[in-house]
């Protein structure tokens, strides 16, 4: 949760220290990391009346006057101009000089000096320290210069680098206010407002205020921001940020809707189902925020590294300087120095890896996967051990039936039979038998008289006579004998796995189903492109090793890789075992059973069936059915790793190397600064082609219209699962 | 003097042109509710503004005229004179771009507009838009500042020209008399608020296409014709050189 004084910068949406700048925009509260997204955001949010964005911009351009004036004359001495009879006039362009350099000075440098003293307070050197001092030493020196009629001022050095790094910072602000624009709906649900109809009449009102109960007008385009029930209209809509899946939904009355989907096409009414902030997409969003405000490993090691390297550089610039006063003049060793402080601002290491990190979440989460926390990425990115659960990650988690076996009856009677019982019945295999019953195209047998006898079955009259269907002891107590031939099937089927209800009528059994799991479609697939990526695919599971190995033949995993009957605390030990030489090894669960297992795990991914997310231990959570996006998450994971590498090795690199060339005194400050800023940028460049990854491409399997059973049934009840779990939620 | 005349006229007449964007942002400047001393005073402080802006791209593009002309040094003997190999290839590509931007104003080479409205004229727009309601007296230079780097055409032609100009000075003159020459116009546009006749703007745009195509035919021939290479010195006469 949010610690005091912890929170995001509210343009770039990154996370800020406890020093945040504080303004107030738009009547809102806004913290902000740094000057130049201070500026941006007032720019880009503040209305014009508001006086500040406009005050920072004309100090911006006033800065800019002042500081062109003096390099355009600061040129013409540079080139010579002012040469033979003119050469009178320098002490008087340095005045000039001096009298524009005064103003733009302050105007430019307030805000550094500003930031300098508060962290100076707290006894903290940051980047801006680095240049506050190289610039007040260079106008001071200038300014002695000028009165002691020396030949060479350097204004024009301190304005430029002042103007250079406002205006990177101005530009690297607004590069990153792109980056946050993935992230915004996502953190939209908390200021998202709805129109209520209230007897009538339309109010607007913050979506926090929103009951169960309550209906709802959203007009196409918008957001819808509740969970509901269509009452009026027709539409479609887009759930891309629930499912990950961005395809058009259609809704008419009746059909349940899900925050944070997108109404595309026409007016919709819809009774909200529950609190506002209790959906399933406000969990999101604070899930979301919470990741964002946490630091990843690399993170800390840039962080340390800034917070060392300022002192550092202080003493490198001075020793250079001291170095170098020895052998050239004064103010040549003064301005080796101030190359120094300013080529070594640590800005792009700052900066290297949470902006790639807070695109990349904001990339996931645009397809329905949510982090919890930015270290599991860089984990995933270099596990190589991907541990898979069986139940309800690689299977349905819905039985189906897979056997009937009859003794005398034809297999058809059986299944009418049991079907027209557990047409009354809400049992798991009640569903799986009346589905196969419709998939056979059977007319299941009318039953009525329909009680269940609890933890045994259910009975019923058909045709005059007594059916029953359930476990040999509902079939012991009434009292009806069991075919030895059934009986030792069963036990078989019952011994490698299998369920089995037996199916009575007219005082005797007369067959047994038998259901199994049933593996996805498309598990076969991802494992498949997760071997592609370089992944070693196991399957620790706490079901009997038949059934284990079963769905491990149907999806592809090796039987050498399965191990089954595990306790969680086994599945965990398992874990620990194979993270030999101290690569991470991630879980894939549903986040319901096995909820240790994930969070112990270096990377704890649940393909979510969890309702309530802030229960939920993994760190990664792919969204219900979406087993199919892991082998893009991986991808991800590793594009970002690899932009954040990039970006540090970049910002390391080039400081290194700028860092030498300006102690051997190669490089001119304004120079310096112009290539300091431009690093900066160059990260957010770097980092913003994350945008650019490709969608992820839902597998083949999916789209075809399925043969087996229950994909289709899944396919048409995952809106009303989605719905219950969310109104359960 | 003639050359720095013949730029002026340029920008004179290229400034009709610019009425569609510039013009619009000094008539949103509008008028000084303190009276008309102020409404000028607001309108000339917006465009010294702007000409900072101008003379400091061509200060900076006259220094990189002058750093590539005396590093490269390469002077070849050719009919008794020495000319500057590097002067001569600037004042060629100079003056293509000029003949280029002048086609473009005559309407016969299609604009690269994506060129022109790239990078960053959002962020332009948007922080202009905000400056222009602001109150302070010091947010018409701030605005003529921003206003002065908007991407155009025109400053892109006299940019260019200010870079084969090879000296420091040649290039902040140049792009003043040019920035001097946008200042009737503009001035007049912001006081008076009147919009001119298309009739007249497009008789603007025909005189300012004449006077680039001229002045880029002329930095043309500089480098190309071999004995016109300090040809300019006759008709400006005072370069201090």
């Amino acid at each position: 949760m949010t610690a005091s004084g912890h929170m995001i910068c509210s343009h770039c949406l990154l996370p800020v220290g406890p020093r945040a700048m504080r303004r107030i925009v738009n009547g809102e509260d806004c913290g902000f990391c740094c000057y130049g997204c201070c500026i941006a955001f007032q720019v880009k949010r503040g209305k014009t009346e508001e006086w500040e964005a406009a005050w920072l911009l004309i100090r911006l351009g006033v800065g800019g006057f002042l500081s062109m004036n003096i390099m355009l004359f600061s040129l013409l001495l540079y080139t010579d101009t002012f040469t033979g009879a003119d050469a009178r006039l320098i002490p008087w362009v340095h005045i000039l000089l001096w009298i524009f350099a005064t103003p733009a000075v302050v105007i430019l440098g307030g805000p550094f000096l500003h930031e300098t003293w508060l962290n100076g307070l707290q006894g903290r050197l940051t980047s801006s320290t680095l240049i506050v001092l190289g610039v007040g030493a260079a106008y001071v020196y200038s300014a002695f210069a000028v009165i002691e009629r020396s030949p060479h001022v350097y204004f024009d050095t301190a304005t430029m680098v002042l103007m250079l790094f406002t205006l990177g910072r101005l530009l690297e602000a607004a590069g990153r206010a792109r980056a946050a624009r993935d992230l915004e709906p996502l953190l939209a649900a908390e200021r998202e407002s709805v129109v209520v109809v209230q007897d009538g009449t339309e109010i607007r009102r913050p979506v926090r205020e929103v009951e169960a109960g309550m209906l709802v007008r959203v007009r196409p385009g918008e957001r819808i921001a509740i969970d509901g029930v269509v009452v009026e209209g027709e539409s479609y809509t887009d759930e891309a940020v629930i499912t990950g899946e961005s395809r058009l939904v259609a809704k008419e009355i009746g059909s349940s809707v899900a925050a944070g989907s997108i109404n595309l096409d026409g007016p919709l009414l819809i009774q909200s189902s529950g609190a506002g902030t209790a959906t399933r997409w406000a969990h999101i969003c604070q899930s979301v925020r919470d990741a964002l405000m946490r630091r990843s490993p690399n993170q800390r090691v840039a962080d340390r590294v800034i917070g060392i390297s300022v002192p550092l550089v202080l003493a490198l610039g001075g020793m250079a300087m001291l170095y170098w006063a020895q052998r050239l003049s004064f103010d040549r060793s003064l301005l080796i120095g101030l190359s120094v402080l300013v080529v070594a601002c640590p800005c792009a290491v700052g900066l290297a890896a949470p902006l790639a990190t807070s695109i990349g979440i904001g990339r996931l989460a645009r397809c329905g996967c949510l982090v919890r926390d930015p270290a599991a990425l860089e984990a995933l990115a270099r596990t190589r051990l991907l541990a898979f659960d069986k139940t309800g990650t690689l299977t349905a988690g819905r039985a189906r039936v897979v056997g009937i076996e009859s003794d005398g009856a034809a297999t058809d009677e059986v299944l009418a039979r049991a079907a027209g019982l557990e047409r009354h019945s809400e049992h798991g295999l009640a569903h799986a038998i009346w589905m196969a019953a419709a998939t056979r195209g059977l007319e299941a047998v009318v039953a009525c008289e329909v009680r269940t006898v609890p933890g045994r079955g259910i009975q019923g009259i058909a045709n005059g006579q007594r059916v029953a269907a359930g476990t040999s002891a509902l079939m012991s107590d009434l009292g009806w004998p069991l075919p030895q031939v059934l009986a030792e099937l069963a036990r078989s089927m019952e011994a490698s796995g299998h369920s089995v209800v037996y199916v009575g009528w007219g005082e005797r059994v007369h067959g047994v189903l038998s259901f199994d799991d049933t593996p996805l479609a498309e598990a076969r697939s991802t494992i498949e492109a997760l071997r592609r990526r370089g992944l070693h695919v196991t399957l620790l599971t706490g079901d009997l090793a038949q059934a284990a190995q079963r769905v491990a033949a149907a999806v592809g995993v090796g039987g050498g890789d399965i191990q089954a009957g595990l306790s969680p605390q086994a599945k965990l030990a398992a874990l620990d075992r194979s993270r030999q030489g101290g690569e991470p090894v991630a879980m894939v669960g549903d986040g319901l059973n096995d909820a240790p297992v994930l969070a112990g795990a270096d990377v704890g991914i649940a393909v979510s069936s969890a309702t309530d997310l802030a229960r939920e231990t993994a760190a990664l959570v792919l969204p219900a059915r979406g087993l199919w996006l892991l082998p893009w998450v991986v991808d991800v994971a590793r594009a970002i790793r690899l932009t954040i590498l990039t970006n540090l090795m970049w910002a390391f690199g080039y400081n290194l190397i700028a860092l030498t060339l300006a102690v051997l005194g190669l490089l001119q400050p304004v120079l310096a600064a112009a290539i300091m800023a431009s690093s900066s940028i160059l990260v957010v460049i770097n980092s913003l082609r994350l945008e650019r990854l490709p969608d992820p491409v839902p597998s083949s399997i999916l789209r075809r219209p399925s043969s087996a059973e229950t994909d289709s049934t899944a396919t048409a009840l995952a809106p009303v699962m989605l719905g219950s779990a969310i109104n359960r939620g | 003097m003639t050359y720095y005349l013949v730029v002026f006229v340029a920008g004179f007449a290229g400034s009709f042109h610019c009425i569609g964007m510039c013009g619009g942002f000094a008539c949103a400047l509008g008028r000084d509710p303190r009276g008309g001393g102020a409404t000028m005073l607001r309108h000339f402080v917006y465009n010294t503004g702007r000409l900072t802006s101008y003379c400091f791209l061509g200060a900076v593009a006259g220094a990189l005229g002058q750093m590539v002309c005396t590093r490269q040094g390469a002077t070849v003997m050719l009919l008794g004179g020495s000319v500057d190999v590097a002067e001569r290839i600037l004042a060629i590509i100079a003056g293509l771009l000029m003949v280029a931007m002048a086609l473009q104003f005559f309407g016969l080479l299609q604009a690269r507009h994506h060129l022109a409205t790239g990078f960053g004229s959002s962020v332009f727009a948007k922080s202009l838009r905000s400056l222009l309601t602001a109150r302070s007296r010091a947010a018409p230079l701030a605005f003529g500042v921003f206003n002065g780097f908007l991407p155009c055409p025109l400053v892109y032609a006299f940019a260019a020209e200010a870079v084969s100009a090879g000296q420091t000075l040649r290039g902040i003159l140049t792009m003043a008399s040019f920035g001097l020459g946008t200042f009737p116009a503009m001035l007049m546009m912001g006081g008076v608020g009147r919009v001119l006749a298309p009739a007249w703007r497009q008789r603007g745009v025909w005189l300012a296409g004449s006077c680039i195509l001229l002045l880029g035919i002329i930095t043309l021939g500089r480098g190309i014709l071999p004995f016109a290479a300090h040809m300019e010195h006759g008709w400006s006469g005072v370069h201090p050189r």
